[in-house]
């Protein structure tokens, strides 16, 4: 089976105080553990594995690394044995290197982003159980987030020199992770330069995305919700908490998202995001958005680009 | 604005010549954002994302929170660079804008996708 679904990310924050308590309070995450070295470990309501989410202590915001949980141990091995073929070095990080997680596959996509694998995490359970189990549990926080959905990444993208780091990272995880990619945006002459990809290994649109810039960074993390109606709470919830919001609720035409977007309190880019979209599968059409169409891609309401969310990130 | 008595100070903008007015205890850039303005480019107003960059050209100000050092290093700091998103002014200002939008999809490409 290889990758099931993404395990967890690790952020790093700037106030410790500030980021527990947003991650607590708006997007209803509960704190499970803290490490000796002042890192947080926090879960959502329907995960049932330890945690999703690590908040690392330090002076800037952005990504440490993002990690996808395996079916097998073995095929932990056999990535390995995949990805080093590739011509990527792996190291294999001991069993405890994060507590509660077995031991883990760590090599970095071409784009530079660290990446981790591993089989073994520490199983607590979902809020409501296993048996007999409400469809939600009492004392939900904020938007009440059932779980951390997927990550997009911005890669080096540079038209001119030919670098494209988002068409390296989808061959890479194409061949190698066997992720199958179900939308692109092409732009530039004929449609030629590849510079935005959703991939999945669930079935959903997307478990991974990659988006071009001028230089590596996190662009979001997002945590998915039931409906639309779960969409407009959460942007009360930040009215309320005076969460920074950056697109307010709206609908993506890539994926059929329905989202909102808004900052973490050092700035790294949060969403919430609803609906299934459509039934991924590997023999789905992929979709194609050209670069006329790129902005009902993102927003497919307006279909204007809005500055800051194509050009901040962290 | 006849109910709004906060006490407040001129903020000026030197690149775009645009001044505002922004109390003692919002930063810069919500002061910016409150009135409608537009001068200083507008991120993550979080400290991390670096493009509300600013160098304090002169006055008095106040720091807010932490700011990334991925984008002000602690020798800038000193210098007077800063994010107008972590700081609040206790006299008037004067600043420029040191920050700036980095374009993703609009730079080298045979179309624009932002018109």
């Amino acid at each position: 089976m290889g990758i099931m679904r993404i395990g967890h990310v690790s952020i790093r924050v700037m106030d410790m105080a500030a980021a527990l308590k947003h991650y607590e309070n708006v997007l209803g995450m509960k704190k499970m553990m803290e490490d000796k070295l002042g890192n947080v470990y926090l879960k959502c309501w329907d995960e049932w594995d330890k945690y999703s989410l690590i908040l690392t202590p330090a002076d800037r915001a952005g990504l440490n690394h993002v990690a996808y949980k395996v079916e097998k141990d073995s095929d932990l091995d056999e990535l390995q044995k995949k990805i080093e073929a590739y011509g990527v070095k792996t190291a294999v990080l001991t069993e405890g290197t994060l507590p509660s997680t077995g031991r883990l596959l760590q090599f970095n996509l071409p784009s530079g982003h660290e990446m981790r694998l591993y089989a073994m995490k520490e199983y607590v359970g979902t809020e409501v159980g296993s048996n007999n189990p409400d469809p939600w549990p009492d004392n939900l926080k904020g938007a009440g987030a059932h779980w951390l959905d997927h990550c997009l990444l911005m890669c080096e993208l540079n038209p001119e020199t030919g670098l494209n780091k988002v068409a390296e990272n989808t061959e890479f995880v194409s061949d190698v992770l066997d992720f199958f990619l179900t939308e692109q945006v092409t732009v530039g002459p004929n449609g030629s330069i590849q510079a935005a990809t959703w991939l999945a290994r669930t079935t959903t649109p997307h478990d991974i995305a990659f988006v071009g810039g001028p230089r590596m960074g996190l662009h979001h993390i997002a945590f998915f919700l039931d409906s639309w109606n779960d969409i407009l709470k959460s942007a009360d919830v930040m009215a309320k908490t005076k969460t920074r919001i950056d697109v307010s609720p709206t609908r993506h035409g890539i994926t059929r998202g329905e989202t909102i977007y808004f900052f973490d309190p050092s700035g790294n880019r949060n969403e919430t995001f609803a609906g299934l979209g459509y039934l991924a599968q590997r023999d789905r059409p992929v979709t194609t958005w050209d670069e006329s169409h790129l902005g009902s891609g993102i927003f497919y309401h307006t279909g204007e680009m809005v500055p800051s969310f194509t050009e901040v990130y962290t | 604005m006849p109910f709004d008595t906060s006490s407040k100070v001129s903020v000026h903008v030197a690149q775009t010549g645009e001044t505002f007015r922004c109390t003692h205890d919002e930063s810069l850039l919500q002061g910016m954002l409150r009135l409608g303005r537009k001068g200083i480019p507008v991120g993550c107003v979080n400290g991390g994302c670096g493009v509300c960059k600013v160098h304090i050209v002169e006055g008095q100000y106040r720091t807010l929170g932490p700011i990334s050092r991925a984008h002000v290093s602690a020798e800038e700091e000193g210098r007077g660079c800063t994010l107008a998103c972590r700081v609040a002014p206790i006299t008037a200002i004067r600043l420029e804008i040191a920050g700036s939008f980095e374009k993703p999809f609009s730079k080298g490409f045979a179309g624009t996708a932002k018109a």
